[in-house]
């Protein structure tokens, strides 16, 4: 099984996001909290919460070099939260957001932090000494609908970005006085906001984009079942569309050069590989799902309207339905992965997912022997 | 006479299988709001295309999907005046007690009989096979309901006519 170990924290995790240690775990259950959980003598108990926020907690990622949390939020607000003594004490962020946040990431130094939202924007966010705060710069009236997920390249200074007007879009995002302009290197589109590539490879909307370690692939998924990867992000990118005739996916995570990892309303993580031409297809399923049938018998409609009412349908044991039982980790839509990777590793063999069910699942690849090649 | 249900039935669930892929959505017209956008229809980019499936003239069923949420409207069968009337009744009836349902509407589409809502909020509580098992079960049941309700409105009338003529003899 490649599923190591199994949680169940909440009825429902929005997102989540690992310490650098890997000791304490950062999640917002579906309401507009974020609970940090320790794992103490084998249990996991509730630390600390992060109150802050009117609504839902719609991102959190944590900073491995710098142990800051930030959060942004459907109520057009965002903080960074630094751990003083016991207590998380919250910084202010101004986003200068008029609808609500949808995404957040960490650029690879944490000098920055890139926020997708709602409003057709993305604001990269920067720290004011001077005021103690987060300044942030807009990057507007380049996307058409709203932003879904961000992601940094590993050079701290190109964001790609998904909308749900299914294109994806790569900008620069320096900034003079935070950034070290790189005399070496010759692009000239070093203004900030300067769009450096627009795709539009799916034709509907675009989820969970990732860069690959060395910064050389790019890969998003579709709602329209499809995964995108594309190589020499520049002028002249070329592209790969995948097709796997399951349900869409809703993010993705580079396990190696070679290997990708969707997630998705399956329920299961799903293995996608490239040969050594650098071709992309899908491998198989990581968890072992066991299916069974059970037979069908018409019930009295009256019957079931005095069911309702006496016993509710979250996952009644009925024998009169059909349903294909899930024997997997997940019985509801995954909708994060997040590496668990030790500082200094290039290739990350774990990771962890968390759903609308609630769970979050740890997976450990080295015990699969047919993907080891891949890493 | 069962087949062409059963096929009607997969159909529709594996057309909700694919179509219920919602997911959080806040609205992007008016800020800290979170509607239904399948309702709303101010984004068409949020849209999906709808599709009807119909078993023939009488009886379709049309799924409307968005980002986060999900429309259901189905047309029963209805062959003469009394089905008609019965159906009516008897959807309204249930209509009316939508909150007891959660995914029920409170008004059917215009041009069907009756209509469920199915938003992101009842994916996360609800588990998706039991939802789609739900709405397949109450379209197979709705027909064995009218029929009944048909049938015992006719033995009633039989029986009512026959005790009153029995005067006249």
């Amino acid at each position: 099984m490649a599923a190591v170990s199994v949680h169940q924290f909440a009825q429902c995790i929005t997102c989540h996001a690992w310490s650098p240690d890997h000791s304490m775990i950062a999640f917002c259950p579906n309401n507009n909290e974020v609970h940090i959980y320790k794992l103490l003598d084998g249990k996991w108990e509730k630390i600390h919460v992060l109150q802050k926020h009117d609504q839902i907690v719609s991102g959190v990622d944590w900073g491995t070099e710098s142990n800051r949390i930030v959060t942004v939020s459907h109520d057009r607000n965002s903080y960074v939260w630094s751990q003083e003594a016991t207590e998380w004490v919250p910084t202010l962020v101004i986003l200068r957001l008029n609808r609500a946040a949808l995404c957040v990431q960490w650029s690879p130094k944490e000098n920055k932090f890139a926020v997708g939202s709602g409003a057709k924007t993305v604001c990269v966010c920067y720290y004011e000494q001077e005021n103690n705060w987060w300044v942030s710069k807009v990057i507007r009236k380049r996307h058409d609908s709203s932003v879904t997920s961000v992601a940094w390249h590993p050079d701290n200074i190109l964001l790609a970005t998904t909308s749900t007007d299914g294109k994806c879009r790569v900008f620069s995002t320096f900034i003079k006085g935070v950034d070290v302009k790189k005399a070496a290197s010759a692009s000239s589109d070093s203004k900030f906001g300067e769009q450096i590539m627009q795709l539009d490879l799916s034709y509907s909307w675009a989820f969970g984009m990732k860069w690959s370690p060395s910064g050389h692939v790019l890969a998003y998924v579709g709602h329209n079942s499809m995964i995108y990867f594309v190589d020499d992000v520049g002028p002249s990118p070329s592209a790969q569309n995948v097709a796997f005739r399951d349900l869409p996916l809703r993010d993705v995570l580079f396990i190696s050069e070679r290997m990708v990892i969707g997630v998705g309303f399956d329920c299961n993580p799903m293995v996608f590989t490239a040969d050594r031409r650098g071709l992309w297809s899908f491998l198989r399923f990581l968890d072992e799902k066991k299916t069974s049938s059970s037979a069908k018998s018409g019930s009295q409609l009256t019957e079931k309207i005095g069911k309702f009412y006496g016993q509710s349908k979250y996952g009644s044991n009925d024998t009169n339905e059909t349903s294909r039982t899930q024997g997997g980790a997940h019985e509801n839509c995954i909708t994060n992965i997040v590496p668990l990777k030790k500082p200094g590793d290039t290739t990350v063999t774990r990771f962890s997912t968390s759903g609308l069910d609630g769970k979050v699942v740890i997976w450990e690849l080295q015990s699969q022997h047919d993907l080891l090649g891949y890493l | 006479m069962a087949n062409p249900l059963r096929l009607y039935l997969t159909c529709i669930r594996n057309t909700l299988e694919a179509a219920m892929c919602l997911q959080n959505f806040p609205c992007q017209e008016v800020e800290r709001h979170n509607k239904p956008e399948v309702e709303l229809k101010t984004s068409p980019e949020l849209l999906l295309n709808p599709v009807t499936i119909c078993r023939n003239e009488a009886e379709k069923c049309l799924i409307e999907t968005s980002i986060n949420s999900l429309r259901i409207s189905l047309k029963v069968k209805q062959a003469d005046e009394l089905e008609n009337i019965l159906t009516k009744k008897f959807l309204r009836f249930l209509s009316m007690r939508a909150e007891a349902f959660q995914v029920l509407r409170r008004k059917p589409v215009q041009g069907y009989d009756i209509s469920f809502l199915i938003t992101n909020y009842h994916c996360e509580e609800m588990q998706k096979q039991k939802l789609i098992d739900f709405i397949v079960q109450f379209m197979e049941d709705i027909d064995k309901e009218i029929s009944e309700l048909k049938l015992s409105v006719n033995t009633r009338g039989r029986l009512v006519a026959t005790e009153f003529l029995k005067q006249f003899v």
